[in-house]
């Protein structure tokens, strides 16, 4: 299988080694393939929307990663809750900081620097605007 | 905090988890369980995959009251120092055996993500098996990725990090009658903890 690994731009360390994990187990990934509407406005416009950090078609299984604050993590988990009761046949797992730092010990990996802002390999960035709704 | 490990294993756990009485129990019960379900004329090829479940598959295979013949595999792990070379899993000790046409069980020690399994799961279907089924003698259900069917679960466990029995940190505490959870000073320092 070949690997996006080295030219995806990824937003955070973290979400570059869960691929890289994913890559060496054969197991195929889209990074922010989807973007999700979650609320709109009176008007119909969307007002709030969710891209999940990964697809993994091979099991059909959508994946968000959150390893800095408590309070984002809260954010994120009140986001999935949305999700999952707008698209309840989809399957979203949420990866917090202690599921990456378990992730990079059974792997033998440090946890330093892919955990926490320090994993941070870009500046923090607006989601692409590329809105979807439906599953991949 | 020291990460240095005394000459005691019993000292660097911090709780037991599922006792040797109870794991033996659980061993007979599964061993039942797994001759019940099949009645083929040839012997149940028993994949253990090595190390951490070469305790169990010891155990199992006396447990189960039909012909059995016992192999070994071991597959490279993510970040296992041979990530370099090829960037995907590696078989490190195929079967010495043919599986083709036979019945196959996995032995596992813990199931927690499955990344390992769906990858041996696929590798075996490959060479023609009758059928494959799963037992664990640990399931972390908590840590799942991959959907798997495991056929048979000893214990279902907590999140949390266990050794013992088979299973290793940084390759002690194998031979642990139990499995118990590592005292938390110990790995702090791999997680990224201070």
């Amino acid at each position: 299988m070949e690997s996006a690994v080295g030219t995806q731009p990824f937003a955070h360390r973290s979400e570059a080694e869960f691929a890289e994990i994913l890559d060496f187990y054969g197991i195929r990934w889209e990074y922010e393939a989807t973007v999700f509407p979650l609320t709109h406005h009176a008007d119909g416009r969307v007002a709030s929307r969710f891209t999940p950090d990964f697809y993994l078609p091979d099991v059909d299984l959508w994946v968000e990663i959150t390893t800095i604050r408590q309070a984002l993590m809260r954010q994120k988990r009140r986001k999935l809750q949305r999700f999952s009761a707008l698209y309840p046949d989809l399957r979203i797992k949420l990866l917090g900081a202690s599921d990456i730092k378990a992730l990079m010990w059974k792997y033998h990996r440090s946890a330093r620097g892919v955990v926490g802002p320090s994993g941070s390999t870009t500046p923090p960035r607006k989601r692409r605007e590329r809105v979807g709704g439906a599953a991949a | 905090m020291s990460s240095i490990r005394s000459n005691n294993p019993h000292n660097d756990i911090e709780e037991v988890l599922i006792d040797d009485a109870a794991i033996q129990a659980r061993v007979r019960d599964l061993g039942a369980e797994i001759a019940s379900a099949y009645g083929g004329e040839e012997p149940l090829v028993l994949v253990s995959v090595l190390k951490g479940s070469l305790i169990f598959v010891a155990d199992l295979m006396r447990a189960i009251p039909i012909n059995v013949v016992i192999d070994l595999m071991e597959v490279s792990s993510y970040g296992g120092g041979n990530t370099e070379s090829s960037g995907t899993v590696r078989i490190l000790k195929d079967l010495s055996g043919t599986i083709e046409g036979r019945d196959v069980v996995i032995v596992e020690d813990i199931i927690d993500t499955g990344l390992t399994l769906n990858y041996l799961m696929g590798y075996l279907s490959g060479k023609s098996p009758r059928s494959i089924r799963i037992v664990t003698l640990l399931n972390k259900p908590a840590r799942r990725l991959v959907d798997l069917k495991v056929d048979w679960i000893g214990f279902e466990i907590p999140d949390k990090f266990v050794v013992g029995y088979g299973l290793d940190f940084r390759e002690t505490y194998r031979n642990l009658r139990y499995v118990g959870v590592l005292k938390r000073e110990l790995y702090a320092s791999a997680l990224g903890e201070s």
